[in-house]
């Protein structure tokens, strides 16, 4: 079991994915780079608040390539995809607290790029989403959420 | 004007003008061609009354700021456009002197659905915090990319889950009206009836099959109302002075009359005058399909079935919009204010539809051809923008549904029935505010459906959205299914206007989307895409 947001916790998640893939046919042969960025809340122990954790996700054919922490914004990058939301928002999808896909209706999440792909490939999407929502076993050194309550109206006070 | 660039773009409309200038910061060479005497097409303020009275002939609305990619990418403010979102943005006059106001604050919304209906508040709550969750994500989705089917896109729904986790957005909507909709989620004639009066403001009329899809989006929305300070033809100068910055070129008073096709390609343009100008890479219309395909094209340049298809299949809207222009000396000072005294701060007001019942009557008898008792919504721009009129003075916008041609003797009919029936309109207008006596008014102008064609011959038979707002008439079905992705049966021939998906309405989004076709065609490094 790693520890969330390590090196050994991408990696599970990784797998994860690509095991839940593995049987799926007409995955599309894409190279897609999709930038995950984790805005601390003031909640969540893992992310300070106010300051932001990039991750990088490479996608071919179907399957996950990499997945790697990064910082700030290379301009170079050539994106597809960059989801966008709170600390607390992304420890509880992978706690499986929180439903992604719930996440990105409710704004919880922002989901930027070429969206009639993602339509497209809504089946690859949601196993991939659920991969990484219930895929692995993670650790929570700093406290599992759901996060105490009081943490939470202060952040929203 | 030179005699060759890279892209000739027909219509400076909004359309036109963000085409051409993501076009021309894209390196092409661009050439916009206007019909008119100015830019802009609905963009167009003019002062139709009196002089210092500006006057938004036809789009008033400015419902997709800050949602629409080219209002950033274009830098719109940066050329000078400054919006303002008011705070009151709407409101519902009934005729037992009750009043609903729409504020930029729910809290303020829901208290005022309340003196009606605390359940209908709390589902307006409910609706406007899930629509307002996913209206990033299914505008991104729907309006600013090439249309998927409907099937696709009921497909991609369905296998996210999006019906159970949605207490309303379902997959039946897709047959459903605005009417049905309302009927199964509120229960108060007067709050249902400001709703779907919302929606037919937005041309959603509400008692068509499939529209009932859209509307949670409207409402995810419907306290993004913005004014255009100055007038919404500021809108179109901002454009123009991106495209013009950019190198890219407008030039008015150019009657295009023919699109020069060789060898199934279109290779430039005729004017009336005879001038050809030349197009290296592309051809874009912005302007109606019958006159891009029925007019500007000869039969011989199309497969053969087109031009009758554009003929017989291509739908506008049955029903149109009659409108009066004033210049006046007060404010309506509303007798609803002395139950809510909001609705003297509210930018739009509807004026007496107090049940779905009413507006369903109304339609009918538009579609009928008949002009119902006059029940206008009424916009009064100065109460946000003073700039608009003298100082001390306002203007005021009438807004009535209205057949585009009248039953007993036509379109025709319109130049003899103008003015009568501004003047009810303006008397229908009084009984909710009593203030506004003809010593306040200092003139008027009716501006009938009639006159929206002889304008802007683009807007069929006075169809200010370019083609019907319907389900059957959506995304890739719009405008046909063979021109529903931006592109023609004639190479290098695009359609960029309002006739495509999404619709009409200040979305930018026809244009945007016709860009992305086009790049994917000529190999456009797509700058724009800010993931």
């Amino acid at each position: 079991m790693a520890d969330i947001y390590t090196t050994e916790w991408y990696s599970e998640v990784r797998d994860a994915m690509n095991a839940r893939i593995a049987t799926m046919k007409g995955l599309p042969a894409d190279e897609i780079l999709i930038k995950v960025e984790i805005v601390g809340d003031g909640v969540s122990p893992y992310v300070a608040a106010a300051a932001e954790r990039h991750f990088l996700v490479k996608i071919e054919d179907g399957r996950c390539a990499w997945y790697r922490e990064v910082e700030g914004d290379d301009p170079a990058l050539a994106l597809n995809y960059r989801f966008r939301g709170s600390a607390t928002t992304f420890d509880e999808i992978a706690a499986g607290l929180e439903d992604p896909i719930n996440a990105a209706l409710q704004g919880g999440i922002k989901v930027r790029g070429d969206m009639r792909f993602l339509m497209r490939q809504a089946e690859q999407v949601k196993v991939l989403l659920e991969a990484y929502a219930t895929g692995v076993q993670t650790s929570w050194p700093k406290g599992r959420p759901p996060y105490a309550p009081n943490e939470q109206e202060q952040v929203r006070a | 004007m030179r005699d060759a660039y890279d892209a000739i773009i027909i219509g400076a409309g909004h359309n036109g003008l963000t085409l051409g200038a993501y076009l021309a910061r894209s390196g092409l060479e661009v050439l916009v061609l206007e019909r008119r005497h100015e830019e802009g097409g609905g963009l167009c303020t003019e002062e139709l009354t009196q002089p210092g009275f500006l006057h938004n002939v036809h789009a008033n609305y400015h419902t997709f700021v800050d949602l629409a990619p080219p209002v950033h990418d274009l830098d719109v403010r940066g050329h000078g456009v400054e919006y303002v979102r008011p705070e009151v943005q709407m409101a519902s006059i009934y005729d037992d002197g009750t009043a609903l106001t729409i504020h930029t604050d729910l809290d303020k919304t829901c208290r005022s659905i309340a003196r009606f209906s605390e359940q209908d508040a709390e589902t307006f709550r409910r609706l406007y915090t899930e629509a307002h969750g996913y209206v990033d994500l299914l505008l991104g989705t729907l309006m600013y990319q090439p249309p998927m089917s409907v099937k696709e896109l009921t497909k991609a729904l369905s296998t996210f889950g999006v019906e159970g986790r949605s207490e309303f957005l379902s997959v039946k909507l897709r047959r459903e009206t605005i009417n049905q909709f309302l009927d199964q989620h509120f229960t108060h004639p007067k709050v249902k009836a400001h709703l779907a009066f919302h929606g037919a403001v937005c041309a959603y009329t509400n008692d068509v099959p499939g529209l009932a899809i859209g509307f949670p989006l409207l409402v995810g929305k419907i306290d993004n109302w913005h004014l255009c300070v100055g007038g919404s033809h500021r809108l179109a100068h901002a454009l123009w002075r991106d495209l013009a910055q950019h190198g890219g070129v407008m030039v008015s008073d150019a009657d295009v009359r023919a699109i020069v096709v060789d060898d199934g390609r279109a290779v430039g343009v005729r004017l009336a005058d005879g001038t050809e100008i030349a197009a290296r890479r592309l051809v874009a219309s912005t302007v109606s399909v019958e006159q891009t395909f029925l007019e500007f094209l000869e039969p011989a340049a199309l497969p053969a079935e087109l031009p009758e298809r554009v003929r017989k299949d291509v739908k506008h809207k049955d029903w149109s919009l009659f409108s009066v222009h004033l210049a006046m000396s007060a404010l309506p000072q509303y007798e609803a204010a002395a139950f809510d005294p909001d609705v003297d701060r509210a930018w739009v007001v509807n004026l007496g539809y107090g049940s779905l019942e009413e507006l369903n009557a109304d339609f009918d008898a538009v579609r009928a051809g008949r002009l119902p008792e006059p029940r206008p919504n009424a916009a009064v721009n100065s109460l946000y923008d003073p700039t608009d009129a003298p100082a001390g003075c306002f203007t005021g916008l009438l807004r009535q549904f209205a057949p585009f041609s009248i039953a007993q003797g036509g379109e025709g009919e319109w130049e003899s029935l103008g003015r009568w029936y501004g003047r009810r309109c303006i008397e229908a207008w009084r009984r909710y505010a009593p203030n506004l006596t003809d010593d306040s008014i200092i003139d008027w102008v009716p501006y009938t459906p009639l006159e929206i064609t002889q304008k802007l011959p683009n807007m069929v038979r006075g169809d200010w959205m370019m083609g019907e707002v319907s389900l059957a008439n959506m995304l890739d079905q719009r405008p046909l299914p063979e021109l529903g992705q931006y592109r023609t049966p004639v190479d290098a021939l695009y359609m960029a206007g309002s006739t495509q998906h999404p619709h009409g309405f200040i979305t930018f989004a026809p244009a945007y989307n016709a860009l992305q076709v086009i790049a994917d065609d000529l190999g456009i490094d797509a700058w724009w895409r800010q993931v």
